[in-house]
């Protein structure tokens, strides 16, 4: 996911450059863990000539429906409840996305 | 030199997954001109999936195709092809799951023009984590959980069990002498995902595999 993010980059500003700082957002359902984004990005981002960017996460909250009393939630993991009903049963509406929202590219760098 | 933050900041606004995603589309695209039926089975190491495979290639016989993942090794493709069925092993060197542009170069070498392959089953590399996460352009999803694993698994890898079509409960024949609760399994994968369809089966007895192959084949256009 490091490298697809790399290549994405790579591709949006079509040269290699130092970059100070990539923004990104992750929900909470997408099973990626922060530390361990942010320890393989800074590693592949300076293989692959982008210099050392800071990783900036945003995450944001999954939205749920609750299939007993139909109310719409906010969770920030799969296990919680509807905050109305108490009911477990739901369906997932989003929460599982990664993006690559923006980069910042170093002063200095040209 | 820029004259402001706004000019060094560039929008970009891109999922990540929308690679492996184009792959999978095109993926769908192939099968689907050839009408062929895909499957996508993820379970831990040791569920039983080739087992599980080697049972419908006997019943559908060379109207199926499988796409082994594995790690290392044509073992699997092999015990396949042992049962029946034309198999495909792609190695993936330690990555621990299939992604659709590895599934995408096996299609291209798998020679399924004659229209003899109405079903294909990937199974995947086994691991609850990194395969929910790659779409391979499947028309089913298939989470295998054996009974030896225990029953507390589906709300430990909710990634998984929330996605898929079906959850295969195996190795039913071991259940007298284990403590596992498959009506908390059913339930729990439930809450996740309403819409699971639920088989308990034994591939090593063929307890409940003729009415699993039955579902599939019902799906079949």
């Amino acid at each position: 996911m490091a490298k697809d993010m790399t290549r994405i980059i790579g591709r949006t500003l079509g040269r290699k450059v130092n970059l100070e700082r990539v923004n990104v957002t992750v929900g909470p359902l997408s099973g990626i863990s922060p530390e361990s984004l942010r320890f393989c990005f800074t590693e592949i981002a300076r293989m692959e000539g982008f210099g050392e960017p800071e990783l900036v996460i945003t995450t944001t909250e999954a939205r749920m429906v609750c299939l007993e009393c139909g109310h719409e939630y906010s969770a920030s993991d799969f296990y919680q409840c509807c905050p109305v009903c108490g009911s477990i049963s739901r369906r997932i509406l989003s929460g599982r996305e990664l993006t690559v929202d923006s980069v910042e590219i170093e002063d200095s760098a040209e | 030199m820029y004259d402001n933050d706004a000019d060094r900041r560039i929008d970009i606004s891109e999922p990540v997954m929308s690679r492996n995603d184009r792959f999978a589309a095109e993926n769908r695209k192939f099968l689907t001109d050839r009408n062929i039926y895909t499957l996508n089975l993820i379970s831990s190491p040791g569920a039983g999936k080739t087992t599980v495979l080697e049972v419908m290639a006997r019943f559908f016989g060379p109207g199926m195709a499988v796409i082994e993942g594995d790690v290392q090794t044509r073992r699997d493709a092999e015990r396949i092809e042992r049962a029946g069925c034309r198999a495909w092993q792609i190695e993936t060197g330690g990555a621990c799951h299939l992604d659709a542009q590895a599934v995408g170069n096996a299609l291209e070498h798998m020679e399924m023009e004659d229209g003899t392959v109405r079903l294909l089953a990937i199974e995947n590399v086994g691991n609850l984590i990194c395969p929910s996460g790659y779409f391979l352009g499947e028309d089913m999803r298939i989470g295998l959980l054996s009974i030896p694993e225990g029953d507390d698994k589906v709300l430990k890898y909710p990634s998984l069990f929330s996605t898929v079509d079906v959850l295969l409960i195996n190795k039913m024949d071991l259940v007298p002498h284990l403590d596992f609760d498959v009506d908390r399994v059913v339930e729990e994968c439930r809450s996740l995902n309403p819409d699971v369809t639920v088989f308990t089966v034994s591939a090593r007895t063929g307890e409940g595999m003729e009415e699993f192959c039955g579902f599939v084949e019902s799906n079949i256009s």
